[in-house]
């Protein structure tokens, strides 16, 4: 359980690296990753205690954002 | 100090006033001269050149237009397009939204055409944002939503939408979907966003769907049967608001470096070897069309029917020709007479016997009728000779008199009906002569203008004239209008037909 957990975890973390500023719904991105929309509840919930994402309002219209890690090598690039 | 109103009155009429405040004067400058100095301001590239050509310029800035095509047209690439460029090498950073594709397969497709979008997202120029239509909707009319916050983030000023096709999918009802384009375009047009609104739909078969109502301008996108095995694309600008723009289709090309479009009615410059120096033609458009006249010492041909009125064109260019000194010889129809021609170049201000007197015209008579006697002495009466001996004339008799005139530092004119030759010498004559006449009066720096019906020449010799000359200007009637058009020039420029209107000042005529 535990296992499928970090799984999907991986998968959300993953797919918000590669796509940084999409704003997805939870039923938004459920229907990109092909998952379950109430799987995807607690792990949004944990990635936004992470930081990994910052949540925008509530209920069913609760967007998630990407927060960027920074890199050096970006910065110096920028 | 001079600022700009932009509004939009009730009747979709775009009304731009400067008002000088230094003089506390309002002008409306809706004419095109005033209109096209301020307008630059106005204007952002598309980052296409040739579309930037097609509309003079580029888009109205903050303007809202659709982009509507089949799959595979080209739609995205022209969108990614659009922002890249602005954001590049105009620093307008932009934001594109993508409702179905995931912004990671949009990075990997344009690096084809070395756009580095990631790069550009980490300049703060760019944003490629998935999102769900309805979100988008709901974050867009919310104040200080995630739709504000970004736009505020990065200053944007451009944006595309792909595709406006979903929103059908969220409403059952049209009303409310139009509401909601509606509103899309109220709020592009607060955050002065020059939007792209890409469209699925091709509804183009002489349907007008309410988007392009509601939106500044459309764009559709085509992939046409050409030559029976290939494809081409063609684009077409069916509505811009506040901007004028090429009309009819445009092909392009989708190469290693995004969208190419060719615009249309652009040939390869032809290049006139003798003397550059333009000849008005009396008409103001006609002149731009040809970038300044007629060069001297080039032939051009109007190709016109029976129906089509063309003595005031005509009269408009031989008027100004001997207004400007030059020597002419007229070779006249069996319709045009001395008198006639008397009557109408005095419309523009031309004394036919004064010219007389200096020897600055001479006639061709192919026919039996009067001369008027202040003319008998500038006519040369040609209609009893035949082909041999009317060559001969012309070689032995004219062309000395022009050679002599010419090395005085004269310029000689020829107007030439060729009807007139056509009918009285034979085609096959034509086809001998003409082709010597042209280069003789070429290489000699005369300027020589033929009037020739193509249609009743038929295409094997009217292709043959159109070679032989530089310019072809045409003119007809179609249904009630009379039309003008230049399908061949030595710029290279086909224009696009105009319509001719009469009017009560010189020339008489003017091109619409």
């Amino acid at each position: 359980m535990e296992r499928n957990r970090l799984m999907l975890q991986i998968e959300c973390t993953y797919f918000f690296e590669e796509n940084p500023f999409a704003l997805e719904t939870k039923e938004s991105l459920a229907t990109r990753l092909g998952r379950s929309a109430n799987e995807l509840e607690p792990i949004l919930s944990n990635l936004v205690a992470l930081s990994v994402l910052t949540k925008f309002g509530e209920g069913e219209d609760t967007v998630y954002r990407y927060n960027q890690p920074i890199m050096i090598n970006e910065k110096l690039e920028v | 100090m001079i600022r700009c109103i932009l509004f939009n009155s009730g009747i979709n009429i775009l009304y731009l006033f400067i008002i000088q405040k230094s003089m506390n004067k309002c002008y409306d400058i809706r004419n095109y001269e005033v209109l096209g100095v301020i307008a630059m301001n106005h204007i952002t590239s598309t980052g296409i050149k040739g579309i930037d050509s097609v509309l003079y310029g580029g888009f109205p800035k903050g303007s809202s237009i659709i982009v509507e095509g089949s799959p595979g047209t080209g739609k995205t690439t022209l969108g990614v397009q659009f922002l890249y460029y602005g954001a590049v090498e105009l620093n307008e950073p932009g934001i594109y939204i993508t409702f179905e594709e995931f912004p990671q397969q949009i990075y990997q497709e344009m690096l084809a055409f070395g756009w580095d979008l990631r790069k550009l997202e980490r300049q703060n120029l760019l944003r490629v944002i998935s999102i769900k239509p309805d979100v988008l909707y709901k974050q867009m009319k919310t104040l200080d939503g995630l739709f504000e916050q970004i736009i505020k983030e990065i200053n944007c000023r451009r944006i595309v939408v792909d595709s406006i096709s979903l929103f059908q999918y969220l409403y059952t009802n049209p009303i409310e979907i139009r509401e909601t384009l509606y509103n899309l375009r109220n709020i592009f047009r607060k955050h002065s966003l020059t939007a792209l609104l890409l469209s699925e739909q091709s509804r183009f078969n002489g349907e007008q769907s309410f988007e392009h109502y509601i939106f500044d301008g459309v764009i559709h996108l085509a992939l046409k049967e050409y030559m029976y095995n290939y494809r081409k694309r063609t684009l077409e600008i069916t509505k811009m608001r506040g901007c004028k723009f090429i009309e009819g289709e445009h092909i392009y090309r989708i190469t290693d470096r995004g969208i190419h479009l060719v615009p249309a009615l652009t040939m390869v410059e032809d290049v006139v070897i003798s003397s550059q120096d333009q000849l008005s033609t009396g008409i103001k458009t006609l002149d731009k069309l040809l970038s300044g006249g007629i060069p001297r010492g080039t032939s051009f041909m109007l190709d016109t029917n029976s129906k089509a009125n063309f003595k005031y064109l005509v009269g408009a260019i031989i008027a100004s020709r001997l207004l400007e000194g030059d020597r002419m010889i007229v070779i006249s129809s069996n319709v045009n007479t001395v008198l006639e021609q008397q009557r109408i170049l005095a419309l523009y201000g031309v004394n036919l016997e004064e010219v007389g007197k200096r020897k600055g015209i001479f006639f061709l008579e192919h026919y039996q009728r009067h001369i008027p006697s202040a003319f008998k002495d500038l006519t040369f009466d040609v209609k009893d000779l035949d082909n041999n001996q009317y060559q001969n004339f012309l070689n032995d008799t004219l062309a000395p008199m022009v050679y002599e005139g010419l090395k005085n530092g004269e310029s000689w004119f020829i107007y030439y009906d060729l009807n007139t030759i056509f009918s009285q010498r034979g085609a096959e004559f034509v086809k001998q002569i003409f082709t010597r006449e042209t280069a003789w009066a070429r290489a000699s720096g005369i300027t020589l203008f033929t009037l020739c019906n193509f249609a009743e020449v038929g295409s094997e010799i009217s292709s043959f004239l159109e070679r032989t000359t530089n310019t072809v200007i045409r003119t007809w009637v179609d249904s009630i209008y009379q039309y003008l058009q230049v399908t061949k020039s030595t710029n290279g420029r086909i224009s696009e037909p105009y319509i001719v209107e009469t009017i009560s000042d010189k020339p008489y005529i003017q091109l619409v």
